[in-house]
């Protein structure tokens, strides 16, 4: 073989994986002696990812619905031609019911491509860039790139990822290679079949009912959650089997606000909106902090393609905390202040707003704890997309150079198998971790599992006893093999949760995203949850709010307020709705809850209607055998909050006493901005409690209290509340607007 | 379980489960769009194409016989319905990807009005002169290369649609390669720096 060309050509075929084994050795061969063919070699993996920067393009909605149309038609007309072929098939006393059903089926086809379907096909490749072949020896080649430039160390590579993964997980992969979307439905089943007690909502396909569970599950879900002790008691079993067959009815509605989502994959669990509840009746309200932001980044990433977020995708708590508000830095004992302000509500002038604001102590550089992190990367073939990997990599690369001698790094990849890419590194040394985030390759399925073990059990090897460890997970959500159902995955973390490992869950991309998994994730962890949809977001989490990111100063964070019955009739929490705790779990120490990280901001709002209101809630008979006695006072409330020193395992408890002198007129400020958030928050979940919201008021209010605003993130806001302003139909503008039919 | 492509077009074929075809277009969609998309290099062309593959395929006008192995089938057909296209502008004008650049098209690019941070825009950029360069490669060779390189097909199933030799298939995609590497030798070589 002295042909140059000649040579290439097979090396071009072998980096395809299509050579020949009598071929692929002698390519091995030359390879190894000839630094021009290296080259080559090294170039074609270039050139792949530099074509992959052409990303591919969604079909647009009017050819999406001319096909549709045109299968609809396709499937009536066989009908019909099966019709006038067997017309004794209407009389006949089974055949007359199969024909009704095929023919509601053929009627609801719209209904169920939405719904059930992208339940069952989940094809990676349908929204995904091109996929590698995911073949063992792929995934040791993508990985073997990524560890270095020379092909020698193959073979130790490909013994170290055997060695990471068990006999059975191997076995996986390799059903998955067989045949990804198979394995990919399997998934599926097994979450929808597997007992996930820690599960609290019924998990659904966006833009769609959740059509293909069945309804005695529905049922056992719902009992679930009233065996869960969750305050919104008013939904019981009842009202959530009535809500499954009333989303039936809106769908034509929901197929007209969100047309674009056919096809999507992505997962958001159901939210079932806090209610009022009546001071007499439920005197208490005791919720856990929530510091993520991820919705908020989400839902700015559909509003940017021109989409309104899927009402489930919109946690209102996690728009308002996007925000740092200017409370009081804590100077005393406790690591953090609690601010509390009342006004009247903007969208609803009979009631009044509170808020509850929490600031955590920023640290200083000195203070900053040593710190151990693990970064755990998903390099799956889903991850092959310019907001995947690529963003993935600025966004460490932007984090690495905030380190220094104080933190040490590993890199732990999972794809197809879970490897080791880097060994734990002082941050000090950029160039090396750098370079190992460089040579970061997608390729292969996602054995999320495995890799979160091998991540874990990194983080403990290199354990810092006064400092701060830490495993980042960076994925776009899909763990399609090994221990992949929410239960096991949650189980496996809240596990490694009591050795003393946080938890950062970073989430990327779209088309495939598991939100619902990637929150419950977090939230057992120990951990905070980001959504990171562009550079600036990424700057965001990993340079402006490091420290935020990185370092816990207290956890389970819990807030309970004990209203007045004298002066408050009933009371709302904007948000929270996953995050809402039984008035016990206040005291008891062993019930987790949020985590707050340095210089974190944290704003719960509730909504209050005053004692002399004339609304009525609920319609309870009065007690007859108890009789609760009202002690007069002038306060509105008492807000106590309960957190823990991050390595300590009991409760301190903070109290403070909200009157009726702190209600302004409007909120001013920072409070009026925190509450054009939950307003706009209200407006895209298009609440049944969003009374007066408008666009224009919180675009109006917004401006007002823009305040510095040095990061420009409020003026984006403003940007964005007026993009749904354009593509919500559901508010008319004035007379004479049209409804797209 | 999931079905297999082959297994749902044999009830959609013989009538027993029809409404399963509609996965396959869940499947296909976004693969059948990307292919014409990258070959003829202009939306609306590919558009075209896209809801005329599917739409024949859903009313059986091409016969699909279930031995063979669909994804191949299907490429093959879309191919197939390409070169038509091709051959029918060519007949009118010259319009080879002149629409790149028009109104038309940028409509499509969905804007990043978020950043125009300068790393955005090299990406940008890389995008557009990928595009070019896989524009400027002999038919065959785009067709050979395009599968491989974006939809990770093996030879085997290349030279299956493609309708000619292993051999040839190894040449195209070599081929190819070594143009696109000439054409885009600034992202490739950059790292040596």
């Amino acid at each position: 073989m002295n042909n140059h060309v000649e040579i290439k050509e097979l090396v071009s075929a072998y980096f395809d994986g299509q050579a020949t084994t009598q071929e692929k050795r002698l390519v091995e061969d030359h390879l190894l002696e000839c630094a021009s063919c290296q080259e080559y070699y090294r170039q074609l993996h270039k050139l792949s990812a530099t074509l992959n920067e052409w990303t591919n393009e969604d079909l647009s909605p009017d050819l999406e619905q001319k096909i549709q149309r045109g299968l609809k038609e396709a499937l009536m007309d066989r009908e019909k031609a099966k019709k006038t072929k067997h017309p004794l098939f209407k009389v006949g006393v089974g055949g007359g019911g199969i024909l009704a059903v095929i023919l509601v089926l053929v009627l609801s086809m719209q209904v169920y491509n939405k719904g059930s379907f992208e339940g069952r096909i989940k094809s990676p490749t349908d929204n995904v860039g091109p996929q590698y072949v995911p073949k063992d020896d792929q995934i040791a080649r993508a990985v073997q790139s990524a560890e270095s430039d020379t092909l020698q160390r193959r073979a130790s590579i490909d013994n170290k990822i055997a060695a990471a993964i068990s006999p059975s997980q191997q076995l996986a992969s390799q059903k998955q290679i067989d045949d990804l979307s198979k394995a990919e439905v399997v998934k599926d089943e097994r979450n929808s079949r597997a007992p996930e007690k820690k599960l609290k909502e019924s998990t659904y396909f966006q833009g769609g009912a959740p059509m293909n569970v069945p309804a005695s599950q529905v049922a056992k879900r719902a009992r679930r959650r009233e065996l869960g002790g969750f305050q919104e008691s008013s939904y019981g079993a009842y009202d959530l089997a009535a809500g499954y067959v009333r989303s039936d009815a809106v769908q034509p509605e929901t197929n007209m606000l969100y047309p674009q989502i056919a096809g999507n994959t992505e997962q958001y669990d159901r939210i079932y909106e806090n209610e009022f509840l009546t001071v007499k009746d439920n005197p208490l309200s005791t919720l856990s902090i929530d510091v993520d932001t991820a919705s908020y980044s989400n839902m700015r990433r559909f509003l940017n393609s021109n989409q309104l977020p899927p009402p489930d995708a919109v946690r209102i708590e996690e728009l308002i905390n996007y925000f740092n508000y200017d409370y009081p830095n804590p100077t005393g004992e406790h690591p953090f202040t609690v601010t509390t302000k009342a006004s009247v509500c903007p969208w609803n002038k009979a009631h009044q707003l509170v808020q509850i604001g929490v600031q955590g102590k920023t640290l200083n550089t000195d203070e900053l704890l040593p710190s151990n992190l693990v970064f755990l990367i998903d390099v799956s073939g889903s991850m092959n997309q310019p907001d995947k990997l690529p963003l993935l990599k600025t966004a460490f690369k932007m984090m690495v150079n905030q380190l220094g001698d104080n933190e040490r790094v590993a890199i732990v990849v999972y794809a197809g198998a879970a490897g080791k890419v880097l060994d734990s590194t002082p941050g000090s040394n950029k160039q090396a971790i750098i370079q190992a985030i460089d040579n970061l390759n997608a390729g292969g399925s996602t054995a999320g599992g495995a890799g979160i073990k091998l991540a874990y059990s990194i983080a403990r090897e290199n354990f810092i006893k006064e400092g701060n460890n830490r495993v980042i997970l960076a994925t776009d959500g899909d763990f399609n093999v090994g221990a992949s159902s929410n239960a096991e995955m949650i189980r496996l973390i809240e596990e490694e949760r009591k050795a003393g490992v946080f938890l950062t869950v970073v989430g990327f991309g779209t088309g495939n995203y598991k939100d619902s998994r990637m929150e419950q994730i977090a939230d057992k962890g120990n951990g905070n949850y980001y959504y990171i949809d562009t550079q600036k977001e990424a700057k965001k989490v990993f340079v402006s709010e490091l420290g935020s990111t990185l370092f816990t100063i207290a956890k389970d964070v819990k807030i309970q307020i004990e209203f007045n019955p004298s002066k408050i009739k009933a009371y709302k929490l904007i948000g929270y709705e996953n995050r809402v705790l039984a008035k016990e779990d206040f005291n008891d120490d062993t019930k987790d809850a949020g985590e707050l990280g340095a210089g974190h901001t944290v704003t719960a709002l509730y909504e209050i209607t005053p004692i002399d209101s004339k609304e009525e809630y609920g319609n309870v008979d009065e007690m007859v055998y108890q009789q609760t006695q009202v002690i007069q006072s002038k306060d509105l409330m008492t807000v106590k909050l309960r957190y823990k020193d991050p390595d300590a395992d009991t409760s301190k408890l903070i109290k403070q006493v909200i009157t009726e002198s702190d209600i302004t007129n409007e909120p001013a400020g920072d409070f009026q901005f925190a509450a054009a958030v939950a307003e706009f928050g209200l407006l895209l979940r298009n609440s049944k409690f969003k009374g007066d919201a408008s666009y224009q008021d919180v675009l109006m209010q917004a401006k007002n209290a823009k305040g510095e605003d040095s990061y420009g993130y409020r003026e984006e806001f403003i940007n964005l509340v007026e993009k749904a302003q354009t593509l919500d139909v559901r508010v008319p503008e004035g007379p004479g607007i049209m409804f797209k039919n | 379980m999931e079905q297999r492509d082959e297994e749902i077009m044999m009830e959609y074929q013989s009538g027993k489960d029809p409404q399963a075809v509609s996965i396959i277009f869940f499947r296909y969609k976004s693969r059948v769009l990307n292919f014409c998309l990258r070959i003829l290099g202009n939306r609306a062309d590919a558009e075209d194409v896209t809801g005329d593959v599917f739409l024949t395929l859903f009313s059986r006008q091409y016969a699909y016989d279930p031995k063979a192995k669909f994804s191949t089938w299907l490429y093959t057909v879309a191919r197939n319905r390409c070169i038509d296209r091709v051959r029918k502008r060519k007949n009118l004008v010259s319009v080879w990807f002149s629409s790149q650049e028009s109104k038309e098209h940028k409509q499509w690019d969905i804007e990043d009005t978020e950043d125009l941070a300068n790393d955005q825009l090299a990406k940008r950029e890389a995008a557009s002169r990928v595009k070019r360069a896989i524009r400027q490669l002999p038919y065959e060779q785009r067709e050979a290369v395009i599968l491989r390189e974006y939809h990770r097909l093996s030879y085997d199933e290349i030279s299956q649609i493609l309708n000619c030799s292993l051999e040839k298939v190894k040449i195209l995609i070599f081929r190819g390669r070594e143009s696109l590497r000439e054409q885009l030798k600034s992202f490739i070589e950059e790292e040596r720096r």
